[in-house]
Formats: structure tokens, sequence, C-alpha cells
């Protein structure tokens, strides 16, 4: 699952050295925290929420797939 | 060298959807553009007063002329954006633990004369990846399109469908625009269709705007927008 936001976000800013992926399990859930630079903040979220949004459609699949459910949180770093 | 800068104006009932539909127009994503909301509209009370939203995008100077058209489309570079494409495509189905077969073909030729690049995705039981309302293959949709046109530098016109899915859906909807549109014309009221997404409302009004006797509008928010096709005479 991490994997998939990983390779979505690489392919999608301009500084793919500061995207971060982890991903903690609680129980049927995953969280997965996605951080990227403050400026390619924009590119992961889209306008009106759109690139989040598909992220999250496309997480779902995946981790239904695994019998599990999944949550996306999108971070600035520190 | 001259200050030419590619400009569009757009109307639509919503800002939101003038955006969509002139960036699909230039064939650009939106941080490819300035967008300038001319009027935001409004909804007017009963529908009456009601006023389109209109924006205005301007190509930003960095990019390259808006590739929309298939003009500006080599061979070479629609074989480099097929293999991008079909590339993304298998990597996101990879990571979704999704087994399908990836293919990728030339489409026909839309009104505009612009041929769409079609990704098809073929397996078992993919209707996970259709989604309500194919909620999630238009992610999948958007997600590739974004990836491709950050790739090629521009954006793409890029349809992906999953065995079959959005030709026979398309079917469907042209039998159900000219269904309903009967029952207008025979009851003289105006026929309401459940919600749709932007491309399928489109397919509607486009299978309807040069029948006689009925005209269609869209009405509502997104995601719960639906077409409504009015008889000319009758009640509304």
């Amino acid at each position: 699952m991490k994997e998939l936001i990983e390779y979505i976000a690489t392919s999608l800013v301009d500084d793919p050295t500061q995207v971060f992926v982890s991903q903690r399990r609680q129980g049927a859930t995953v969280n997965i925290r996605l951080e990227v630079s403050k400026e390619d903040m924009g590119r992961v979220i889209g306008r009106g929420g759109k690139v989040a949004a598909a992220m999250r459609s496309l997480l779902r699949v995946a981790a239904a797939n695994d019998h599990k459910r999944a949550n996306l949180q999108i971070v600035e770093p520190e | 060298m001259t200050e030419s800068r590619a400009t569009l104006e757009m109307i639509a009932p919503t800002v939101d959807e003038a955006i969509d539909k002139a960036l699909e127009e230039l064939g650009l994503t939106d941080d490819e553009v300035e967008v300038e909301v001319l009027d935001e509209g409004s909804k007017g009370m009963l529908g009456i007063g009601a006023r389109q939203a209109r924006v205005r995008l301007t190509v930003k100077d960095s990019q390259p002329a808006p590739r929309s058209a298939a003009q500006a489309q080599t061979p070479a570079d629609m074989d480099n954006t097929m293999s991008i494409a079909s590339h993304t495509v298998t990597e996101l189905l990879d990571r979704m633990g999704i087994r399908a077969e990836v293919s990728c073909r030339v489409g026909a030729a839309d009104e505009e004369g612009q041929t769409p690049i079609i990704v098809d995705i073929q397996g078992n039981d993919l209707s996970i990846l259709i989604g309500k309302r194919a909620e999630t293959l238009n992610a999948l949709q958007y997600v590739t399109r974004l990836i491709v046109g950050k790739e090629v530098g521009g954006g793409v016109n890029l349809i992906v469908d999953v065995e079959g899915y959005r030709e026979r859906r398309e079917r469907g909807l042209r039998e159900l625009a000219q269904r309903m549109a009967q029952q207008a014309l025979k009851t003289g009221h105006s026929q309401t269709l459940e919600p749709m997404p932007p491309g399928e409302r489109r397919i509607i009004h486009l299978e309807l705007q040069n029948m006689e006797g009925v005209r269609t509008e869209s009405t509502g928010e997104e995601p719960k927008r639906k077409v409504v096709i009015i008889p000319d005479e009758g009640e509304q």
C-alpha cells in the first residue's frame, strides 16, 4: 500500500528526494503518512483536493485486496 | 518575440467546471496555466437570475504551446506517450495488487478530430477497478494522466478503460438519452436523469444536441450533478 502512494507521489512532485512515506498498522486499518516538500504539497493535493481524493480511491482498492482499510494523511515537513 | 500568450475564456455553471472544461480544451494541467475568475456566477432564486461562472485561463510563459490538437503529436511522440502510459498503468496496478493485462492503442477521433490514447485493462473480475459510478476507474485515469503528462511535459488526451466498460457505458447512455428524450416529447414533462460525472453528462448532451423538440441542461452540484431533458413545449 505504501508502495502505491510512494510511486504516485514521487512521479508527481518536482523533488522526489523529499518524498517520505510511512505505514502503520492498527488492527484492520493501515495508516499511511505521506510527507512531501512544502513546494510540492499542491501537486499531491490538487485543486479542490482532487489528486488526494484520487490517491485515496486507489488506495482503497489496494487495501481491500488485502482485506484492510487504509487512511492517507498528507503532511508538510516540520 | 511578440508577447502573444494563449488565453481561453470558458463559461460553465460553476467555477470548477469552467476550469475543468478549459483545461480539457487546452490539454494542459492546472499548474501550467494561470486562472482568473471573471465571474463566480450565481445560482439565482429558483433558477431565476442564475448566472454562469466565467473564467479566463492564460498559459504560463515557460510552457510550450497548447498541444491539445492532435497536430502537435508526431507519430514518434504518440508512440513514446503510449509506452509511458501503459508502463504507468502497469506500475499502478502492480502496486494496487491487481493482476491484469495492459494494452494501449490509439482511439477513434472525437468531434474535434482529436485522437485519444486508450489504455485497456483486461483481467478477471475487475469490477473492483471500476467502482461505484466509475469512481475508481476515473481516479486511475486522472492519476495516469497526471503522471504521463508530467513525463511528456504537457497535457495528454488519455482514456483508461477496464474490459470495455467505457464503451458499453457510452452505448447504454446514448440509448438512455434517446429513451428519455422520447419520454419528454410524449409527456411534455422534463426528464431528470441520475447523477453522472462530467464525461457521462457530455455524452448525453452530445447525443441530444441535434434532436428536434428537446434541449438539455445540467443542474445541481458535483458530484450530484444531473442532466435534465426539457421539451420545447409543455411545462418545464
